[in-house]
C-alpha cells in the first residue's frame, strides 16, 4: 500500500516536471527574442533586427506546428519549399534535411556573421556592372528575344493553368503574406526593386516565392520576367544560413537555405572546365558537373523551352558558408585541411564521396552551382515518368530501344504518348539532351496538377557537357525513330543555326552573365553548333522520308486546342 | 680519372668501383634463407597441387563439353625464381652481378602467364568492403598475382597514372595512387645504392583479355572484367569500385602496362615479420605522431629494443634515405625474415607510392637521419660517389632504367629530383658531423669496406 502511494507520488512528480518543461520550452523563444533584441541595440544593426525577431517567432511557430501536425498549421511557408530535386524522392519528402533545416530555423537564423551589407553591395555592384557592359556591346541575345518566334504568346491562363492560385492558395500561408520581415530585408538590400513601404502584395514576396507562384501549365517562368533576374541574383548574393546534405542522391549535393528562407541545391565543382569525361567511363559513372547545370539552364532559355529551374554559379566560402552553418554532423566530420593547406571535405553519398575525391577550396573558396528549388512536393505534387528511351544502366545489357528500330511505334500507342503533346515534349527534351551530350535522362517529371497536358521539367543536367569532341548520336534515337518535332522548336533550331543567331555565340553571351563566367570553354560552345546541324539533318531526313506534315507538328496557329487538344500524335 | 673504354657507361664504371666490390664473408649454411632440399620439396608439392587442380578443371570441362586451353606447365629445377629464392641471405636479397636476377627479369617480362588471381591480402578481406575507412587496407588496392608456366609468381600492379602526372597537392600520402613505374624505378635505385633489399621488378605490357581474364579461374575476379564504352577491356578493384573511390583501369584496347615484382618465398617456408616503423605517420588528417613534434624522439628510440643494439637503427636510416630519394611517405611497416633475427636485412617492399611529386622534397621522410644523426659508413661513401659528376645518380638511374621494356620509366624531372635530394641528404649529414663530430655520426657497420674510392 505504501509502495503504491509512493508510486503515485512519483507519477505526480513526473507529471509536474513534464509540465514545467513544457512551459519552459514555450517560453524559451521569447527569452531568446529578448536577448536578440538587446543584441540588435548594442550592435546597432537596425536592418537585421526586425527580420531576426520575426524569424524567431516564426521558428517557434514552426516547432509547434511540427509537433501538433495539424493540417492548416502544417501549411507554413516552409513547405512551399522543395527538399528534393531527385525524381525518385517524390514520395519521401519527409526527409532528414527537412527536420534539420527546420531545426536550424528554430535556432538562431541571424546570429551568424555573413558578409557585411557593404560587401554585399559591392558584390551586387559587380554583377550589375558586368551586365551593363555586355549590354553595351551589340547584343545578339536581345536580338534573338526580339525575334517573332520568341514572341509567341501563351494561351490565356485560367485558375487551372497556374500551379498556385494566389487568391485561394497563398492565403493559407499567413506567414507568406503577413511577414513584413521579408520585404523589409529585401528593401534594405535592393531598394530600387522593392519599395520598403509596399503593401503585403505579391510583389513583396521573396523572389523564390514569386517564382513558385509564376509556374503555370506551359512554363516554369515567363520569358521576360524581372523575378527571374532577381532570383538569380538572390542565389548569388543571399546569405547562406544553413546547409544540409541531400540524402539519397548518388553524388554529393548540398541543400542551402538563404536568409530569405529560399532554398537551393548546391553542386560543387568536381572537374575543371577543360577536363573531359574519360572515354572508358560509362554514362552512369560520370561526374556531375556544376558548370553543366548552369549552362543547361541558359541553353534551355535560349531554346525558349523554359523547363529548367533557375541556376546560378557562386563562389562559396567552405568555412563560413558551409562548415560553420551546417548542423549535419556527418557533413561536418568530413572537413579537413589538406597538405597544401586548403580546406577540403568529401561528405557522404554513394558515388565519389571519399578522401580520394575530396573537394578542396583554394584555400577555402569553392565553385558550385545553385539551382533554385521547385515548390515543395506537399504543395505541388510531381509525377515521375520513366523515360521510354532510358538506358539499361548496366555494363553489358542493352535497352529495348537499342535493338528495336520500330520501338517508337510501340511508344506512340502507349499512354500518355498516344495523345496530347507528351511525345513532342520528349522530342524537345531529346534535342536538349543531345545538344549538351547528356546520356543520363532516365526519368522526367511533370506537375501532377496539370495532368498529362503540361510540359516536362528538365531536372538534373549535371552530366551534360562532358565531352566536346564527341557527339553521342544514340541520344538522338528518339527523334530519328519517331520522326516528330514541334514546328516552333524546328523553326527556332533553324534560326539558331543561322549565322546571325548562332547558338554558340548566343550561349556565350548568355553565360557571360553568370558569376562563374566562363562557364563553358570554347570547344563545348562550338560543339553545340555542330550538334545543332546534326539535329537539323535528322529532321530533314525524316521529312524526306515521311513528308513535312507528318513530321512537323503545327503548334503556331495560336489556339489553345493545340496544347490541350486530344488526338495529336 | 675516368676512362671511357667501356662505351661511356657510367653504370658499368660505377659497379666496377671498389666500393661496389666489397666481398661479404663466406656465407655459412644458416645465413642463407632456404636450403635447396627444403625448397625443392616445397616446389614439388606445388606442382602436384596444381596437377590435382588441373585434373578437376579437365573433368569439369569434359562434363560441360568445353575444351579448356590449358597452358603447359613445366617443372624446372633450374627456374630463375627458384635460384632467386635460394640466393637470399642475411645481407641482401640477391648478390651483385648475379646472372639469376637478369634471367628472372627476362622471365617475368616474357613468360607465358598461366593463371591470374587476387593476392592473399585481398582474399583475406573476404569481400568485406568498409567504405568508411579513410585509410584503405592494402587488400583494397588494384593488384593481381600472376603465375608463370614454370610456377614462378609475380605481383602485377597496373598503370594508374600517366608518367607526367603529379600527385595533386591536396592528396594525403595515404590516398595517393599506386604507381607501377615507381615500383620499377625503386628496384633500380635500390640496386644502384647497393642495398639489394627490393625484390626484382620489371615492366610488362599485359594483354588483359588473354593473359588475365582468360586464365583467371576465380569467379570473383572474372566478374570485375567488362568492356568500356570505348571498347577497351577494363577491370576494377572490387572494394574501391564499390566504394566509388576509383574507377576501373582499362587497356587500350587490351594491352595494359604494369609492373611485375617477383614473389618472395612463401610464408610457410620463410616466415617474415612485419614491424611498425618508429617514424610512421599518423594516417589521419590532423593528428601528428610524436616524432613530428619531438626533436629528441630518436634519443628514446635508441634506448628501446631492438634499436638499442646492432645495426637495426642504421638499417632504418638506410630505408629513410631510400624513401626520401623516391619521395615515399607511406612506409608504415617494414619486414624482416624471422630466420635472420634482428641483424637481418630490412625488406623494402611496396614502393608504389614513390615518385609522385618531382617538384617537392618531403624533408620529414629524412627525420630518422636528421634526428639520430647516424649513417652507415658504406652508405655515405656510396652516396658521395653518386653525387660526383662522373657517377651522377640521375645518369646511372637513367641508364639503368633504359633496360626496362617500359622505358622511359621516369620522366626527366623525376631523375633530376634524385640529384637534388641526394645533395640534401649529404647536407643533413654534414650538419650532423659539424654538430657531433665525424666519429659520432659515421658508423661502421659489419661490412668493412676493403678500399675507399
Amino acid at each position: 500500500m505504501i509502495l503504491f502511494r509512493k508510486f503515485r507520488v512519483l507519477i505526480l512528480m513526473v507529471f509536474l516536471v513534464a509540465c514545467t518543461l513544457h512551459i519552459m520550452i514555450d517560453l524559451l523563444p521569447k527569452l531568446e527574442k529578448r536577448a536578440a533584441g538587446a543584441d540588435g541595440e548594442e550592435g546597432g544593426c537596425q536592418c537585421a533586427q526586425h527580420p531576426g525577431r520575426e524569424a524567431q517567432g516564426w521558428g517557434k511557430q514552426r516547432a509547434r506546428s511540427a509537433a501538433e501536425a495539424g493540417w492548416p498549421n502544417k501549411h507554413t511557408l516552409r513547405i512551399l519549399q522543395d527538399f528534393s530535386n531527385e525524381p525518385s524522392s517524390n514520395l519521401t519528402s519527409h526527409s532528414l534535411e527537412k527536420s534539420t533545416a527546420g531545426g536550424d530555423r528554430a535556432g538562431d537564423p541571424r546570429g551568424r556573421t555573413g558578409p557585411s551589407a557593404k560587401e554585399r553591395k559591392a558584390l551586387i555592384g559587380d554583377a550589375s556592372g558586368a551586365r551593363t557592359a555586355s549590354a553595351q556591346a551589340l547584343s545578339r541575345l536581345s536580338a534573338l528575344f526580339e525575334h517573332p518566334l520568341y514572341k509567341v504568346d501563351l494561351p490565356p491562363l485560367t485558375d487551372d493553368d497556374t500551379l498556385f492560385n494566389v487568391n485561394n492558395d497563398i492565403r493559407f500561408y499567413p506567414r507568406a503574406t503577413g511577414n513584413q520581415g521579408w520585404h523589409n530585408e529585401e528593401g534594405a538590400e535592393d531598394e530600387d526593386e522593392f519599395s520598403p513601404t509596399a503593401e503585403a502584395t505579391a510583389e513583396s514576396y521573396p523572389n523564390w516565392l514569386r517564382f513558385h507562384i509564376g509556374i503555370n501549365r506551359y512554363e516554369l517562368y515567363p520569358r521576360h520576367s524581372p523575378v527571374l533576374d532577381s532570383l538569380l541574383k538572390d542565389l548569388v548574393t543571399q546569405r547562406i544560413t544553413s546547409v544540409a546534405m541531400k540524402s539519397g542522391g548518388t553524388q554529393l549535393k548540398l541543400i542551402m537555405t538563404f536568409q530569405n528562407y529560399g532554398q537551393a541545391l548546391f553542386k560543387p565543382m568536381k572537374q575543371t572546365r577543360e577536363q573531359e569525361t574519360p572515354p572508358d567511363f560509362f554514362y552512369f559513372s560520370d561526374f556531375e558537373r556544376h558548370n553543366a547545370e548552369i549552362a543547361a539552364f541558359h541553353l534551355d532559355r535560349v531554346l525558349d523551352f523554359r523547363r529548367v529551374p533557375p541556376v546560378a554559379g557562386r563562389l562559396v566560402n567552405m568555412t563560413s558558408e558551409i562548415r560553420d552553418v551546417t548542423r549535419d554532423k556527418k557533413l561536418w566530420r568530413t572537413f579537413f585541411i589538406s597538405p597544401a593547406n586548403n580546406v577540403c571535405f568529401y561528405g557522404e553519398c554513394s558515388y565519389y564521396c571519399s578522401t580520394e575525391h575530396a573537394l578542396c577550396g583554394k584555400p577555402d573558396q569553392i565553385e558550385g552551382s545553385l539551382a533554385a528549388f521547385l515548390p515543395d512536393l506537399n504543395l505541388a505534387k510531381r509525377k515521375t515518368w520513366r523515360n521510354p528511351w532510358r538506358r539499361s544502366y548496366h555494363k553489358r545489357k542493352k535497352a529495348e530501344w537499342e535493338v528495336d528500330p520500330d520501338y517508337c511505334d510501340e511508344v506512340k500507342q502507349t499512354p500518355p504518348y498516344d495523345r496530347g503533346t507528351r511525345l513532342l515534349d520528349v522530342m524537345d527534351m531529346t534535342i536538349f539532351d543531345f545538344l549538351m551530350g547528356n546520356m543520363d535522362r532516365h526519368h522526367y517529371e511533370t506537375f501532377e496538377k496539370f495532368g498529362n497536358d503540361t510540359f516536362i521539367i528538365h531536372l538534373d543536367n549535371g552530366r551534360g557537357f562532358g565531352k566536346h569532341s564527341h557527339d553521342e548520336l544514340s541520344i538522338l534515337v528518339p527523334l530519328s525513330q519517331c520522326c516528330r518535332v514541334r514546328k516552333s522548336t524546328y523553326l527556332r533550331l533553324q534560326l539558331l543555326a543561322k549565322e546571325e543567331y548562332q547558338l554558340s555565340s548566343l550561349m556565350e553571351e548568355s553565360l557571360l552573365r553568370d558569376r562563374l563566367s566562363p562557364v563553358l570553354i570554347q570547344p563545348h560552345l562550338l560543339a553545340m553548333d555542330r550538334r545543332l546541324r546534326l539535329v537539323l539533318q535528322v529532321v530533314a531526313d525524316c521529312i524526306e522520308k515521311e513528308g513535312y506534315v507528318n513530321v512537323v507538328e503545327e503548334d503556331l496557329s495560336g489556339d489553345t486546342a493545340n496544347h490541350r487538344g486530344p488526338g495529336h500524335r | 680519372s675516368p676512362d671511357f673504354d667501356d662505351g661511356g657507361s657510367k653504370l658499368k664504371r660505377l659497379f666496377s668501383q671498389p666500393l661496389y666490390n666489397i666481398q661479404t664473408p663466406e656465407l655459412k649454411q644458416e645465413e642463407k634463407l632456404l636450403q635447396l632440399e627444403q625448397l625443392i620439396e616445397y616446389y614439388r608439392r606445388k606442382v602436384s597441387h596444381w596437377e590435382r587442380h588441373k585434373k578437376l578443371y579437365d573433368e569439369a570441362a569434359s562434363f560441360t563439353n568445353i575444351s579448356l586451353k590449358e597452358p603447359k606447365m613445366t617443372y624446372d629445377p633450374d627456374a630463375s625464381w627458384l635460384k632467386f629464392h635460394l640466393g637470399i641471405n642475411r645481407y641482401a636479397l640477391y648478390s651483385r652481378d648475379d646472372p639469376t636476377i637478369l634471367q628472372l627479369l627476362w622471365d617475368m617480362e616474357n613468360m607465358t602467364i598461366v593463371s591470374a588471381d587476387y593476392t592473399q591480402d585481398e582474399k583475406a578481406l573476404k569481400g568485406a568492403c568498409d567504405c568508411t575507412q579513410v585509410v584503405k587496407p592494402s587488400g583494397h588496392h588494384l593488384k593481381l598475382a600472376l603465375k608463370m608456366h614454370n610456377f614462378g609468381k609475380a605481383m602485377f600492379k597496373p598503370m594508374r597514372q600517366q608518367r607526367d602526372e603529379e600527385t595533386p597537392e591536396d592528396f594525403f600520402y595515404f590516398v595517393d595512387f599506386q604507381r607501377h613505374n615507381a615500383e620499377i624505378a625503386a628496384f633500380h635505385l635500390d640496386m644502384i645504392l647497393d642495398f639489394r633489399r627490393v625484390p626484382p621488378v620489371v615492366g610488362r605490357r599485359v594483354n588483359l583479355t588473354r593473359e588475365v581474364f582468360q586464365v583467371a579461374h576465380n569467379e570473383d575476379l572474372r566478374a570485375v572484367f567488362f568492356t568500356s564504352p570505348a571498347n577497351n577491356t577494363c577491370f576494377f578493384a572490387k572494394c574501391l569500385y564499390m566504394c566509388k573511390t576509383e574507377y576501373a583501369v582499362c587497356g587500350s584496347p587490351e594491352l595494359l602496362e604494369g609492373s611485375l615484382s617477383a614473389y618472395l618465398p612463401g610464408l610457410t617456408v620463410a616466415p617474415r615479420l612485419s614491424i611498425p616503423n618508429p617514424w610512421k605517420r599518423s594516417y589521419t588528417f590532423a593528428e601528428r605522431e610524436e616524432w613530428e613534434v619531438n626533436p629528441f624522439f630518436c634519443d628514446s628510440i635508441k634506448q628501446a629494443y631492438p634499436y638499442n643494439s646492432g645495426n637495426r637503427l642504421l638499417n632504418i636510416i638506410d630505408m629513410a634515405i631510400f624513401d626520401f630519394l623516391i619521395g615515399n611517405m607511406d612506409r608504415h611497416h617494414y619486414e624482416i625474415f624471422t630466420k635472420f633475427g634482428d641483424e637481418g636485412l630490412l625488406l623494402h617492399l611496396d614502393n608504389a607510392r614513390g615518385f609522385g611529386k618531382h617538384s617537392h622534397d618531403e624533408m620529414s621522410i629524412l627525420a630518422p637521419l636528421s634526428q639520430c644523426c647516424m649513417i652507415k659508413h658504406s652508405t655515405l661513401l656510396r652516396l658521395q660517389l653518386l653525387a660526383r659528376s662522373d657517377f651522377r645518380l640521375s645518369d646511372v638511374m637513367r641508364e639503368s632504367l633504359e633496360k626496362d621494356p617500359l622505358r622511359p620509366v621516369l620522366t626527366e624531372p623525376h631523375l633530376l629530383a634524385l640529384d637534388r635530394r641526394l645533395q640534401k641528404i649529404l647536407r643533413v649529414v654534414q650538419r650532423c658531423v659539424r654538430r657531433l663530430g665525424k666519429d659520432e655520426v659515421i658508423t661502421r657497420d659489419f661490412i668493412k669496406p676493403t678500399a675507399t674510392p
